[in-house]
């Protein structure tokens, strides 16, 4: 489970890196990468249907299991958000210019969220997960931003159109990270103190 | 859905002489639900289950203080008559104990002693009632005058049950009822609680925690003659309070 962590938070960093340096030998890298994640989600399937079926797990247990196996979903899901990235990367190591200094602060922002909420599963730690739910707010702001000015910078500059598609498509998957990052601190305190807190603010309202 | 209270203990302790084995247990047995009592072996549950139909009475050296209630009537009182309440709170064991008489005459039995049928029509009808609820007469009504020992374990308990049932209960008591059977002859018994309570309160012994987890909307948990934590069972098994609850279910005991 911790392999899968880390390695989901290093491609991401790959994927990132491939785009700021135009780096399309890292790009590749990524590829290889994502497979090994997909590799131990095999595992933690097998492992959870292996401990469901002979130990029958109760109580903190189970939540323990129930949650780990929420998490490797959207562990799963950032490896292929960060291959999504990569391939962007590909396309964009023939741009003019450099990227958009507010997509590199939503790439900061993505993967703060995505190392805090991994923190908190690593510590069994429900106050630093209950930290990360407000966190993706200033994500999803960013992210409408950066959309906002590629669609202008298309408008001015249609030559441009294609790279400035790719700044949507990673800003698109960068949210996407951090809203996988939210439900791993969601499934954190599912395990720590059997609260389901998901969509409470939608459902309470 | 309210839940009725069928049975209250109020500050119940037992002693077996010098050897106390309950201690100041508070418990609410509901009508139309499953109450399942878990703990280690000697935790008090079954001496707990013995208590509410005065099954203890025959040990000598057994003291009950305390209170039990029954409808709000105290079954220790001194007008009540324990073979009456024994016919409203019935019980099945462990081990199945058919009486060596025939299928037909073992479910009879109860409804017999009680005056329940003015006649003979009525005592088949009862006892045919009790073998289809208690989902064993597709099984027997061809050889109802066989011995009932003659069944297979998992047949005979459900033949104790049609005898427990015959005499119309209201609460019935099992004491690990499904222990001695195979996992086949367990899901029928667990299947015919859930049909069950719809009429009665039930109240179960179980060592196995699945089957707790199964039967059961309230479980208790108890240890060293204590009511640690009781409540609902979804609740016990996803996230108990206490430590000893938690360390038990999941096995991580002693």
């Amino acid at each position: 489970m911790l392999r899968m962590a880390s390695l989901s938070e290093a491609i991401l960093e790959k994927s990132l890196q491939a785009i700021w340096n135009s780096d399309v030998a890292s790009a590749r890298e990524v590829q290889a990468d994502d497979l090994e994640i997909d590799r131990i989600d095999v595992e933690i399937d097998e492992g959870v249907l292996r401990l469901l079926a002979t130990h029958a797990p109760v109580a903190d247990d189970l939540r323990e299991v129930i949650a780990a196996k929420m998490i490797a979903v959207d562990l799963e899901r950032v490896g292929d958000l960060a291959r999504n990235v990569a391939k962007s990367a590909v396309r964009l190591s023939e741009r003019s210019g450099g990227t958009p200094p507010l997509l590199r602060t939503l790439a900061d922002e993505s993967q703060r969220i995505l190392r805090h909420s991994l923190d908190a599963f690593a510590e069994r730690d429900p106050a630093r997960a209950a930290e990360v739910l407000g966190e993706d707010d200033q994500v999803d702001e960013d992210q409408d931003r950066v959309i906002l000015d590629a669609i202008n910078e298309i408008r001015a500059h249609p030559e441009f159109a294609s790279q400035e598609l790719d700044y949507i498509l990673i800003a698109k998957n960068l949210e996407r990270v951090a809203d996988h990052a939210t439900n791993i601190a969601e499934a954190v305190i599912l395990a720590t103190q059997a609260r389901i807190v998901k969509h409470a603010d939608k459902l309470a309202g | 859905m309210q839940y009725l209270t069928k049975i209250t203990a109020r500050d119940l302790n037992v002693h077996y002489g010098e050897k106390q084995a309950l201690f100041n247990v508070n418990l609410d047995i509901r009508k139309n639900q499953v109450t399942s009592l878990i703990g280690p072996s000697g935790c008090g549950k079954s001496t707990f289950l013995r208590c509410i139909n005065r099954m203890n009475d025959v040990i000598p050296t057994c003291r009950v203080d305390g209170k039990i209630t029954l409808d709000g009537v105290d079954v220790y009182g001194d007008d009540i008559d324990v073979v009456q309440l024994r016919a409203r709170i019935g019980m099945v064991f462990q081990k199945p104990n058919p009486f060596p008489k025939s299928i037909y005459d073992n479910v009879a039995y109860g409804a017999r002693i009680h005056g329940l049928a003015k006649d003979p029509t009525e005592l088949d009808e009862i006892v045919m009632t009790s073998l289809e609820r208690a989902g064993l007469l597709a099984e027997v009504e061809d050889r109802l005058a066989d011995p009932g020992t003659g069944l297979s374990g998992g047949q005979q308990q459900r033949l104790c049950i049609a005898r427990a049932i015959a005499v119309s209960p209201e609460v019935i008591l099992m004491d690990e009822p499904c222990s001695a059977l195979d996992p086949i002859a367990t899901a029928k018994i667990e299947e015919l609680m859930g049909e069950l309570v719809e009429n009665y309160a039930i109240v179960i012994v179980t060592h196995s925690m699945q089957q707790a987890a199964r039967v059961s909307a309230r479980t208790a948990f108890f240890h060293m003659g204590y009511v640690v934590e009781e409540g609902d069972t979804a609740r016990i098994f996803t996230d108990p309070t206490d430590e000893r609850t938690r360390d038990y279910i999941t096995g991580r005991f002693g």
